[in-house]
Protein backbone atom coordinates (compact mmCIF):
# COMPACT_ATOMS: atom_id res chain seq x y z
CA UNK A 1 0.00 0.00 0.00
CA UNK A 2 1.10 3.66 -0.89
CA UNK A 3 2.46 5.73 1.79
CA UNK A 4 -0.16 8.25 2.14
CA UNK A 5 1.77 10.20 4.24
CA UNK A 6 3.95 11.20 1.18
CA UNK A 7 1.43 12.53 -0.98
CA UNK A 8 3.18 16.26 -2.45
CA UNK A 9 6.66 14.26 -1.97
CA UNK A 10 9.35 15.38 -4.92
CA UNK A 11 12.21 13.38 -5.82
CA UNK A 12 15.60 15.59 -6.11
CA UNK A 13 15.86 17.36 -9.80
CA UNK A 14 17.22 15.13 -12.14
CA UNK A 15 18.27 15.68 -15.43
CA UNK A 16 17.83 14.77 -19.01
CA UNK A 17 19.89 15.40 -22.38
CA UNK A 18 18.33 15.59 -25.21
CA UNK A 19 20.23 13.43 -27.96
CA UNK A 20 19.66 13.42 -31.25
CA UNK A 21 20.54 9.72 -32.07
CA UNK A 22 18.33 8.69 -29.19
CA UNK A 23 15.32 10.41 -30.52
CA UNK A 24 15.97 8.66 -34.00
CA UNK A 25 16.28 5.24 -31.61
CA UNK A 26 12.93 5.81 -30.50
CA UNK A 27 11.26 6.80 -34.19
CA UNK A 28 12.57 3.85 -35.74
CA UNK A 29 11.28 1.31 -32.54
CA UNK A 30 7.79 3.35 -33.33
CA UNK A 31 8.01 2.92 -36.90
CA UNK A 32 7.54 6.80 -37.29
CA UNK A 33 9.34 7.89 -40.60
CA UNK A 34 8.24 11.51 -40.37
CA UNK A 35 10.97 13.68 -41.87
CA UNK A 36 10.55 16.59 -39.05
CA UNK A 37 12.04 14.43 -36.32
CA UNK A 38 14.90 13.31 -38.06
CA UNK A 39 16.05 15.91 -41.31
CA UNK A 40 16.94 19.10 -39.60
CA UNK A 41 16.24 20.83 -43.29
CA UNK A 42 12.71 19.33 -43.39
CA UNK A 43 12.09 20.64 -39.77
CA UNK A 44 13.73 24.21 -40.46
CA UNK A 45 10.58 24.02 -43.64
CA UNK A 46 8.69 23.86 -41.34
CA UNK A 47 9.58 26.93 -38.93
CA UNK A 48 11.08 24.85 -36.49
CA UNK A 49 14.76 25.66 -35.04
CA UNK A 50 15.91 22.37 -35.65
CA UNK A 51 14.36 18.82 -35.46
CA UNK A 52 11.80 18.75 -32.42
CA UNK A 53 11.09 16.02 -29.93
CA UNK A 54 7.87 13.61 -31.47
CA UNK A 55 5.20 13.86 -28.90
CA UNK A 56 5.88 10.54 -26.78
CA UNK A 57 10.05 11.55 -26.71
CA UNK A 58 9.59 12.23 -23.27
CA UNK A 59 8.19 8.69 -21.87
CA UNK A 60 12.10 7.85 -21.88
CA UNK A 61 12.36 10.51 -18.57
CA UNK A 62 10.90 8.32 -16.09
CA UNK A 63 12.16 4.71 -17.27
CA UNK A 64 15.73 2.78 -16.13
CA UNK A 65 17.70 5.83 -17.80
CA UNK A 66 16.97 8.25 -15.18
CA UNK A 67 15.50 5.89 -12.32
CA UNK A 68 12.85 8.26 -11.71
CA UNK A 69 10.27 6.06 -11.47
CA UNK A 70 11.57 3.30 -8.87
CA UNK A 71 13.20 5.81 -7.24
CA UNK A 72 9.31 7.20 -6.20
CA UNK A 73 7.74 3.68 -6.17
CA UNK A 74 10.83 3.49 -3.10
CA UNK A 75 9.88 6.71 -1.73
CA UNK A 76 6.12 5.48 -1.55
CA UNK A 77 6.57 2.25 -0.17
CA UNK A 78 4.99 0.85 -3.38
CA UNK A 79 6.03 -2.78 -4.83
CA UNK A 80 7.42 -2.68 -8.51
CA UNK A 81 5.26 -6.34 -8.91
CA UNK A 82 2.19 -4.83 -8.03
CA UNK A 83 2.29 -1.50 -10.64
CA UNK A 84 0.58 -1.00 -13.41
CA UNK A 85 0.38 1.77 -15.71
CA UNK A 86 -3.21 3.35 -16.19
CA UNK A 87 -2.97 6.46 -17.97
CA UNK A 88 -0.44 9.50 -19.21
CA UNK A 89 -0.74 13.02 -19.93
CA UNK A 90 1.45 15.59 -21.85
CA UNK A 91 1.12 18.96 -21.88
CA UNK A 92 3.12 21.02 -24.32
CA UNK A 93 4.34 24.08 -23.42
CA UNK A 94 6.85 24.69 -26.18
CA UNK A 95 9.46 22.84 -28.17
CA UNK A 96 11.90 20.19 -27.15
CA UNK A 97 15.19 20.31 -29.07
CA UNK A 98 18.23 17.92 -29.63
CA UNK A 99 21.29 19.26 -26.90
CA UNK A 100 18.67 20.41 -24.76
CA UNK A 101 19.31 20.00 -20.97
CA UNK A 102 15.96 19.26 -19.20
CA UNK A 103 15.65 20.01 -15.38
CA UNK A 104 13.02 17.50 -14.39
CA UNK A 105 10.62 17.76 -11.20
CA UNK A 106 8.94 14.93 -10.43
CA UNK A 107 6.50 14.41 -7.32
CA UNK A 108 3.42 12.49 -6.32
CA UNK A 109 0.50 14.85 -6.29
CA UNK A 110 -2.42 12.30 -5.23
CA UNK A 111 -2.91 8.91 -4.34
CA UNK A 112 -6.14 7.42 -4.26
CA UNK A 113 -7.88 4.34 -2.99
CA UNK A 114 -10.43 2.70 -4.85
CA UNK A 115 -12.38 -0.58 -4.30
CA UNK A 116 -12.93 -2.58 -7.40
CA UNK A 117 -14.84 -6.22 -7.58
CA UNK A 118 -11.45 -7.62 -8.43
CA UNK A 119 -9.83 -6.08 -5.02
CA UNK A 120 -8.44 -2.25 -3.63
CA UNK A 121 -6.56 -0.28 -5.57
CA UNK A 122 -4.20 2.89 -4.69
CA UNK A 123 -3.94 5.41 -7.91
CA UNK A 124 -0.98 7.24 -7.40
CA UNK A 125 -0.68 10.60 -9.75
CA UNK A 126 2.85 11.60 -10.27
CA UNK A 127 3.62 14.80 -12.21
CA UNK A 128 6.47 16.25 -14.01
CA UNK A 129 7.49 19.01 -14.75
CA UNK A 130 9.86 20.01 -17.44
CA UNK A 131 11.89 23.05 -17.52
CA UNK A 132 14.82 23.59 -20.37
CA UNK A 133 18.34 25.05 -19.89
CA UNK A 134 16.66 28.55 -20.64
CA UNK A 135 14.06 27.80 -17.53
CA UNK A 136 11.43 27.62 -19.97
CA UNK A 137 8.55 25.09 -18.69
CA UNK A 138 8.14 23.34 -21.89
CA UNK A 139 6.18 20.29 -20.70
CA UNK A 140 3.65 18.91 -18.10
CA UNK A 141 3.48 15.25 -17.66
CA UNK A 142 1.18 12.86 -15.46
CA UNK A 143 1.49 9.64 -15.07
CA UNK A 144 -1.55 7.52 -13.41
CA UNK A 145 0.17 4.13 -11.61
CA UNK A 146 -2.45 1.84 -10.44
CA UNK A 147 -0.91 -0.18 -7.36
CA UNK A 148 -2.68 -3.89 -6.37
CA UNK A 149 -3.14 -3.92 -3.31
CA UNK B 1 4.13 15.14 -44.50
CA UNK B 2 2.01 17.65 -45.24
CA UNK B 3 -0.80 18.84 -45.79
CA UNK B 4 -2.17 17.92 -42.21
CA UNK B 5 -6.09 18.03 -41.70
CA UNK B 6 -8.15 21.22 -42.32
CA UNK B 7 -9.75 21.64 -38.95
CA UNK B 8 -11.80 24.86 -40.66
CA UNK B 9 -13.37 22.40 -42.91
CA UNK B 10 -14.25 19.87 -39.74
CA UNK B 11 -17.62 19.48 -37.92
CA UNK B 12 -17.89 18.18 -34.47
CA UNK B 13 -18.21 14.25 -35.24
CA UNK B 14 -15.75 13.97 -38.01
CA UNK B 15 -13.77 11.29 -38.25
CA UNK B 16 -9.93 12.03 -39.23
CA UNK B 17 -8.53 9.45 -41.56
CA UNK B 18 -7.15 6.24 -39.93
CA UNK B 19 -3.63 5.64 -39.60
CA UNK B 20 -3.07 1.69 -39.70
CA UNK B 21 0.25 0.72 -38.82
CA UNK B 22 2.64 -2.81 -39.82
CA UNK B 23 2.06 -5.87 -37.33
CA UNK B 24 3.85 -5.23 -33.83
CA UNK B 25 7.15 -7.56 -34.20
CA UNK B 26 9.43 -9.12 -31.08
CA UNK B 27 12.20 -7.55 -32.75
CA UNK B 28 9.94 -3.81 -32.25
CA UNK B 29 9.00 -4.46 -28.83
CA UNK B 30 12.78 -5.40 -28.28
CA UNK B 31 13.86 -1.92 -29.88
CA UNK B 32 11.32 -0.14 -28.12
CA UNK B 33 12.79 -1.52 -24.46
CA UNK B 34 16.27 0.09 -25.75
CA UNK B 35 15.17 3.33 -26.81
CA UNK B 36 12.59 3.76 -23.81
CA UNK B 37 14.27 2.47 -21.20
CA UNK B 38 11.80 -0.02 -20.22
CA UNK B 39 13.50 -3.14 -19.97
CA UNK B 40 10.49 -5.03 -18.13
CA UNK B 41 11.15 -8.64 -19.34
CA UNK B 42 7.18 -9.29 -19.74
CA UNK B 43 7.99 -7.31 -22.64
CA UNK B 44 11.16 -8.92 -24.25
CA UNK B 45 11.12 -12.62 -23.21
CA UNK B 46 8.60 -14.99 -23.69
CA UNK B 47 9.75 -17.54 -20.54
CA UNK B 48 9.00 -14.51 -18.12
CA UNK B 49 6.08 -13.59 -20.03
CA UNK B 50 4.88 -17.14 -19.96
CA UNK B 51 5.62 -17.33 -16.38
CA UNK B 52 2.99 -14.39 -15.35
CA UNK B 53 0.05 -16.03 -17.10
CA UNK B 54 0.61 -14.41 -20.45
CA UNK B 55 0.75 -16.78 -24.32
CA UNK B 56 3.86 -14.38 -24.16
CA UNK B 57 5.43 -11.15 -24.58
CA UNK B 58 3.34 -7.89 -24.67
CA UNK B 59 3.69 -4.42 -26.26
CA UNK B 60 4.90 -1.69 -24.00
CA UNK B 61 1.50 0.51 -23.36
CA UNK B 62 3.80 3.44 -24.19
CA UNK B 63 4.93 2.08 -27.68
CA UNK B 64 1.29 2.03 -28.34
CA UNK B 65 0.78 5.56 -27.36
CA UNK B 66 3.87 6.31 -29.44
CA UNK B 67 2.05 5.00 -32.40
CA UNK B 68 -0.70 7.15 -31.22
CA UNK B 69 1.62 9.90 -31.18
CA UNK B 70 2.49 9.08 -34.70
CA UNK B 71 -0.87 9.52 -36.06
CA UNK B 72 -1.67 12.76 -34.39
CA UNK B 73 1.64 14.45 -35.86
CA UNK B 74 0.63 13.35 -39.00
CA UNK B 75 -2.58 14.32 -38.44
CA UNK B 76 -1.66 18.13 -37.30
CA UNK B 77 1.56 19.99 -37.33
CA UNK B 78 3.14 18.84 -33.78
CA UNK B 79 3.54 22.64 -32.43
CA UNK B 80 0.29 22.79 -32.33
CA UNK B 81 -0.91 19.78 -30.53
CA UNK B 82 -0.70 21.12 -26.89
CA UNK B 83 -1.83 18.10 -24.74
CA UNK B 84 -2.02 14.26 -25.29
CA UNK B 85 -3.52 11.87 -22.54
CA UNK B 86 -4.14 8.18 -22.86
CA UNK B 87 -5.74 5.51 -20.85
CA UNK B 88 -4.08 1.78 -21.48
CA UNK B 89 -6.90 -0.78 -22.25
CA UNK B 90 -5.38 -4.16 -23.29
CA UNK B 91 -2.57 -5.83 -23.95
CA UNK B 92 -0.89 -5.98 -27.87
CA UNK B 93 0.76 -9.34 -28.89
CA UNK B 94 3.11 -9.61 -31.57
CA UNK B 95 1.10 -10.06 -35.12
CA UNK B 96 -1.73 -7.50 -33.78
CA UNK B 97 -2.45 -4.70 -36.56
CA UNK B 98 -3.46 -1.29 -34.97
CA UNK B 99 -5.22 1.17 -36.00
CA UNK B 100 -5.61 4.59 -34.99
CA UNK B 101 -8.71 6.32 -34.82
CA UNK B 102 -9.60 10.20 -34.19
CA UNK B 103 -12.81 12.11 -34.09
CA UNK B 104 -13.81 15.69 -33.53
CA UNK B 105 -15.11 16.05 -30.40
CA UNK B 106 -15.04 19.96 -30.13
CA UNK B 107 -14.45 22.70 -31.69
CA UNK B 108 -14.37 26.53 -30.37
CA UNK B 109 -12.84 29.76 -32.22
CA UNK B 110 -9.71 31.43 -29.79
CA UNK B 111 -8.76 34.65 -31.21
CA UNK B 112 -7.13 33.62 -33.96
CA UNK B 113 -7.35 30.28 -33.38
CA UNK B 114 -9.65 27.32 -33.14
CA UNK B 115 -9.34 24.93 -29.93
CA UNK B 116 -10.08 21.29 -31.20
CA UNK B 117 -10.69 18.43 -29.04
CA UNK B 118 -10.50 15.08 -30.96
CA UNK B 119 -11.15 11.44 -28.92
CA UNK B 120 -8.63 9.00 -30.41
CA UNK B 121 -8.68 5.05 -30.29
CA UNK B 122 -6.14 2.55 -30.70
CA UNK B 123 -7.93 -0.84 -31.60
CA UNK B 124 -6.70 -4.25 -33.02
CA UNK B 125 -7.18 -6.22 -36.24
CA UNK B 126 -10.06 -7.79 -34.18
CA UNK B 127 -11.61 -4.50 -33.13
CA UNK B 128 -10.32 -5.06 -29.36
CA UNK B 129 -9.32 -1.71 -27.51
CA UNK B 130 -5.87 -1.18 -26.38
CA UNK B 131 -5.64 2.59 -25.51
CA UNK B 132 -8.33 5.61 -25.73
CA UNK B 133 -7.31 9.41 -25.29
CA UNK B 134 -7.83 12.65 -26.40
CA UNK B 135 -5.86 15.55 -27.99
CA UNK B 136 -6.21 19.49 -27.93
CA UNK B 137 -5.00 21.28 -30.74
CA UNK B 138 -4.47 25.27 -31.21
CA UNK B 139 -4.99 25.22 -34.85
CA UNK B 140 -4.38 28.45 -36.43
CA UNK B 141 -7.59 29.79 -38.51
CA UNK B 142 -5.44 31.44 -41.19
CA UNK B 143 -3.50 28.10 -41.76
CA UNK B 144 -2.79 27.70 -45.58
Amino acid sequence: MADKSKIGVKLPTYLLKVERLKIRELMGAIGDDNPIYRDKSKAEAEGYADTPCPPTYITMAFQEFTGAYLEIFKMLNVPLEHVLHGEEEYEYNGEIFPGDVLHCHMSCESIVEKETRSGNLDLITLQTIFTNQKDQSVLKARSLIIERL
Amino acid sequence: MAPYVNFRDMQVGDMLPTVEKDPVTKTQLVRYAGASGDFNPLHTDDAVAQKAGLKGVIAQGPLIMGFVGQAITRWVSKRDLKRFQVRFKGMTFPGDIISVSATVTEKVAEGANLRILCHTEAKDQKGEIKLTGQFEVLYPIDTA
